[in-house]
């Protein structure tokens, strides 16, 4: 009888870690982790007990404000080394969207990597919609910051008109 | 086959081998899904394990087994499926004419192998070698080829293939570790054929004199 429980429990055992075991194959190549950090981080944030580091991210964004946009984004990765933090991911869209920002030009390889960043931030929001009440913001919402660098990664008429100097950066 | 051999050891080995199967290791690490035809190069490989005696589907799932030993018995079957496809995945070149010249290679090797009806053994043998050929191909071969320094190996290669266009041959160079992760996988899953469970020899019982 023993004999026979043990087994039972060797074989249920055996089917929970298999099915578990799946299941984390299956996420990572649904997920596409590219670090150990983005690995344990995906699997703490799909328990909803992922946490950023505060301290980090309040740097991050102490330096946002005093337009220091490159420091801001090491703070901000800092923050969230794994990647799952949709606001964090936004404010480093943003920063990318103010570092690439010209009056006479766009810098298109700071806005790609900001569309990467704020396709991200829209994909870990919940129901993919992300709003930030910031009111040193003048773009409150991932649609509004994307639509912004998408546009801006366009070439289009209204590029050389020459009134476009005296637009203002959001 | 004991309990714990079909419920744990089987499928650990062999869903290691289908995520170690489409790891892609460079500056990050990538997980590649296995293209379409790597499904069909497993589901032939699947159909010559049973049709060699490799595997003996009636011994993982019957009516007189108990769900759980069915449960378990499927996930080995499933497991062995995607380590399958995954080995294919691995050991066939990213791109290109390479690409489309392994999978011609490794499709006519399993449809050669299933009509031959070979017994367990010579499976086992054949896997090794089909595995272990398109291994050789792969990181050895086109990896000297890929590689951007110039090794003996590649001069040796390039007087060889003096006249072919290389940009149809060469992949993306392989990070120094691929070759030995890709091996240290092939084992594994060599390991885990000559695991599974087998279909045993009829016996003929003959009375002496007659």
């Amino acid at each position: 009888m023993l004999i026979v429980m043990g087994e039972r429990t060797v074989r249920l055992t055996g089917l929970a870690l298999a099915m578990i075991y799946a299941s984390f194959i299956v996420w990572l190549y649904v997920r596409q982790p590219q670090t150990f950090a983005e690995v344990t981080g995906g699997l703490t944030a799909s328990v909803g007990a992922y946490r950023i580091d505060q301290q980090a991210f309040d740097d991050g964004l102490a330096l946002f404000r005093r337009d220091e946009f490159e420091a801001a984004r090491a703070a901000f990765n800092r923050a969230d080394s794994a990647g799952q933090d949709a606001r964090t991911q936004f404010y480093i869209a943003y920063a990318y969207y103010r570092s690439g920002w010209g009056r006479l030009y766009q810098d298109n390889e700071h806005f790609k990597l900001g569309l990467e960043r704020v396709d991200k931030a829209i994909a870990l929001a919940p129901g993919h919609r992300l709003i930030v009440d910031d009111p040193e913001l003048q773009m409150h919402t991932a649609d509004q910051l994307r639509a912004e660098l998408a546009e801006g990664m366009r070439v289009e008429a209204s590029d050389f008109n020459p009134m476009r100097m005296f637009r203002k950066r959001k | 086959m004991k309990a714990v051999t079909e419920a744990v050891y089987l499928p650990a080995l062999f869903l290691t081998v289908a995520l170690l199967g489409g790891l892609r290791v460079d500056d990050r690490l990538t997980f590649v899904p296995p293209p379409l035809f790597a499904l069909v190069l497993g589901i032939m490989l699947f159909g010559v394990l049973v049709r060699g005696h490799v595997l003996a589907p009636e011994r993982l799932m019957r009516a007189s087994r108990l769900p759980i030993e069915n449960l378990n018995g499927f996930a080995v079957i499933l497991s062995t499926f995607f380590a399958a496809t995954q080995i294919f995945n691995l050991v066939t070149p990213e791109a290109g004419l390479p690409f489309l010249l392994f999978n011609v290679f490794l499709f006519v090797l399993l449809l050669n192998t299933l009509a031959a009806s070979p017994d367990r053994v010579s499976v086992l043998r054949s896997m090794a070698v089909i595995t272990g050929a398109a291994f050789i191909l792969k990181f050895i071969v086109l990896g000297a080829l890929s590689s951007p320094g110039e090794g003996a190996l590649k001069r040796v290669l390039l007087a060889l293939l003096e006249g072919v266009t290389l940009g149809t041959l060469t992949q993306p160079p392989l990070h120094p570790a691929a070759g030995y992760l890709a091996f240290a996988t092939l084992v594994l899953f060599l390991v885990g054929l000559a695991m599974l469970p087998a279909r045993g020899r009829s016996v003929a019982l003959i009375k002496s004199g007659e």
